[in-house]
């Protein structure tokens, strides 16, 4: 079994010697940065590396794993970008249509994602955030479609999808919950405006989108109307452990920029610093731990209700540290602005690293919404009154 | 191999869950009745012959009930005398020594004489001076209490009067070799240890938290203390599964410093806390706060320190990744 999986590792390592974009930090800036993601994904389909995750029917499919953590490993190592663009596609477009979608939805959509179909998530919004279900974009039922106007926000790369897994309002009646509806929408179909957000990094990773009587088939709804909510929570659960080992086990890769630093700055001897790289070479290891355990549980069905909180929380706070211990060591060079690349956490611009992992500590469930889900539902702590008069 | 959890459910129920700090003579007898003395003991010197997991548990059940007594310097006296060469008297030793002859060891760090645990009731010393390790006859040697903090642990000083006396157990080599595992498996026991008493600690925490109400409504209720309780509890499960991840023989010496040093951290940060949210019941002697707050930290510093750990485990990150 070990002798397999190093045959495996070698395998992949030699492909990525051969395979791997070398020069991307130096280049990969707007737009440059969406055609070598696309280059680079076509290049892991064809690799058979891009989508490990799905079952073996497909090409690259049915890893097991063990054969993913070594894949993402030696992504690491080889210091590849991640595939930030196709994240959405391969990750919740793909278990939401596979879950949850019909036939004809499957056999339409999930081919052309390893095509290099891209998918963006319409979820949240300007009054919709850790609130999510308080979501107030209309969807109202004319005939054969559905006709959609309101605004969604934080959308990962959205201004480059091709494809939208969009929630919106069918009803207001009952519980909020109860009138949210799934569909997928084409972001190239009239009335679709897409505004990439200026984040404090430089970077645009997010996107509002903007809907004014957009016409989605009522084809394209997943599930029954009204079903939404329970649709969307599939969607979430895709990527939950995998994505996190991934970038869990990037980062535990990404350690020879620590150990760089240190050297390249004199500091290899200064016993304060080397305690400072252990102790974070440790949390990133409960990290990978952390993560490792998720997905046995997951596999054995063992899950309990907030371990997947447990997991994001325990992985944000170690990127914030991974990437502030970089800002430290680095001292005031670090404070001259450099040109940042994008499409990884981990890129040793320290500055930048440092406040992008705020869309680790933010996004997806705020570590404030995870720790309400730790406690609450996981530690049995009650709830506070659900009413609340402003003063 | 036994299941983790089947072990664990019949440590927990033998040492009657929920309750702490058992008489210490009651206790030991049960830990020896149970045979997990002899737990790791290879199954042809008369063992059970479980792993370093089936350790972990036992280590952790023992910290969740807060179980005085020499068990981790015990077990170690025996992984000694298992991977010592045949000698006159070894086989007998070990049966003795399984059977809850008193058996023990410094926990300190290095070759220290200090921090032995129940040395005024044991029959012999492992004494660990790196070039050779010797098993002593208490007869042998002056024995010193010390009054610790922790009242869950008694612990002495040792100082042996004779320098060829005892049992030579290894020299050289295997005296180097076997002084790493045993500071290994003592790393590991401390860090099981750790975490079994923050797992209890904190459950007492929220337990209390839920049931005292101030303003008409229990604490529990407070988002602000609700997210302090979240993140111990995630730090908790973090540095469980990193323990259980190095519950193997793979993981190098400094790797379980790094995990011991890790553990203490968490078993530290939760005993303090747990008084501060317990308020003033935390800082009465009735209550059993004081006494997890008093053995992480007595653990912290037993094994060797965390900046010494931590320290390690940064030379040894910059050893693997150089360039």
């Amino acid at each position: 079994m070990t002798a397999a999986l190093d045959g495996f590792r070698q395998q992949v390592r030699n492909w990525l010697v051969a395979n791997a974009p070398k020069d991307w930090r130096a280049t990969d800036t707007h737009p440059c940065f969406v055609e070598s993601q696309r280059a680079w994904f076509k290049k892991l389909v064809e690799g058979g590396y891009a989508v490990p995750h799905w079952p073996a029917q497909w090409l690259g499919g049915g890893r097991t794993l063990a054969e993913q953590k070594i894949i993402y490993e030696e992504l690491a190592r080889a210091d590849a970008p991640r595939l930030l663009l196709s994240f959405v596609s391969t990750y919740h477009a793909y278990s939401t249509i596979e879950e949850c979608g019909t036939e004809v939805q499957k056999a339409r959509y999930l081919p052309r994602i390893l095509e290099g179909e891209t998918w963006c998530q319409g979820f949240s919004e300007p009054g919709a955030g850790s609130d999510l279900a308080s979501l107030k974009c209309k969807a109202e039922r004319k005939g054969e479609v559905y006709v959609v106007n309101g605004q969604k926000l934080w959308s990962t790369m959205a201004q480059y999808a091709d494809k939208c897994l969009l929630l919106v309002r069918t009803s207001r009646e009952g519980a909020k919950q109860a009138g949210i509806t799934f569909l997928l929408m084409d972001m190239k179909v009239p009335g679709v405006t897409v505004r990439p957000i200026h984040q404090i990094q430089g970077d645009e990773e997010f996107a509002e989108i903007f809907l004014d009587n957009v016409e989605v088939p009522v084809s394209d709804r997943v599930g029954e109307e009204g079903a939404g909510w329970a649709v969307a929570q599939a969607t979430l659960a895709s990527e939950r452990g995998l994505t996190l080992m991934e970038l869990s086990y990037r980062m535990r890769g990404a350690m020879w920029r620590i150990a760089k630093l240190v050297r390249d700055n004199g500091r290899a001897e200064d016993a304060g610093v080397l305690r400072d790289v252990g102790r974070l070479a440790t949390k990133i290891d409960t990290a990978c731990a952390i993560a490792d355990q998720f997905l046995e549980n997951r596999m054995k069905g063992i899950e309990r209700v907030g371990d997947a909180s447990i997991v994001k929380l325990t992985y944000a706070r170690v990127l914030r540290d991974y990437a502030a211990l970089g800002v430290r060591l680095g001292g005031l060079s670090e404070q001259y602005r450099a040109p940042i690349t994008f499409g990884d956490l981990t890129t040793g611009n320290w500055m930048a690293d440092f406040m992008n992992s705020y869309a680790w500590t933010i996004a997806g469930g705020s570590d404030e919404v995870q720790r309400n889900i730790i406690a609450e539902r996981m530690l049995d702590m009650p709830r506070e009154p659900k009413s609340w008069v402003g003063a | 191999m036994i299941e983790r959890t089947e072990l664990q459910h019949s440590a927990r129920k033998a040492l009657g869950e929920g309750s702490t700090a058992p008489d210490a003579a009651k206790s030991w007898d049960l830990i020896s009745e149970m045979g997990w003395l002899m737990m790791a003991v290879p199954e042809t010197l008369g063992g059970l012959g479980f792993g370093r997991e089936a350790l972990g548990v036992i280590h952790t059940e023992l910290g969740r009930a807060l179980v005085p007594g020499p068990v981790i310097a015990q077990m170690l006296v025996i992984e000694a005398l298992c991977a010592a060469g045949e000698f006159v008297e070894r086989d007998n030793l070990l049966a003795r020594a399984m059977g809850g002859e008193l058996m023990t060891m410094s926990l300190a760090s290095g070759v220290a004489l200090t921090a032995v645990p129940d040395a005024d009731r044991a029959s012999h010393f492992l004494i660990d001076e790196i070039d050779h390790i010797r098993l002593v006859p208490r007869a042998d040697c002056t024995v010193t209490p010390r009054e610790t903090w922790d009242k869950t642990r008694r612990l002495f000083d040792v100082e042996v009067r004779d320098e060829q006396a005892g049992f030579w157990i290894a020299e050289g080599q295997r005296a180097w070799a076997l002084h790493n595992r045993l500071q290994s498996q003592l790393l590991f026991a401390l860090a099981g240890d750790s975490l079994g008493g923050a797992d209890a600690i904190l459950n007492l925490t929220i337990d209390y938290l839920k049931a005292r109400t101030q303003f008409d409504r229990p604490l529990a209720m407070f988002q602000a203390l609700k997210h302090r309780v979240a993140d111990l509890k995630t730090h908790l499960v973090a540095a469980e599964a990193l323990f259980w991840s190095r519950a193997n023989d793979k993981a190098t010496l400094t790797e379980m410093g790094a995990l011991k040093a890790h553990a203490c951290a968490v078993y530290c940060e939760i005993a303090e806390e747990a008084i501060q949210l317990h308020g003033g019941i935390g800082l009465t002697a009735e209550h059993d706060c004081h006494l997890f707050l008093k053995r992480a930290m007595l653990n912290a510093a037993l094994g060797g320190g965390n900046d010494y750990w931590e320290e390690k485990a940064g030379r040894q990150l910059l050893e693997e990744r150089a360039p």
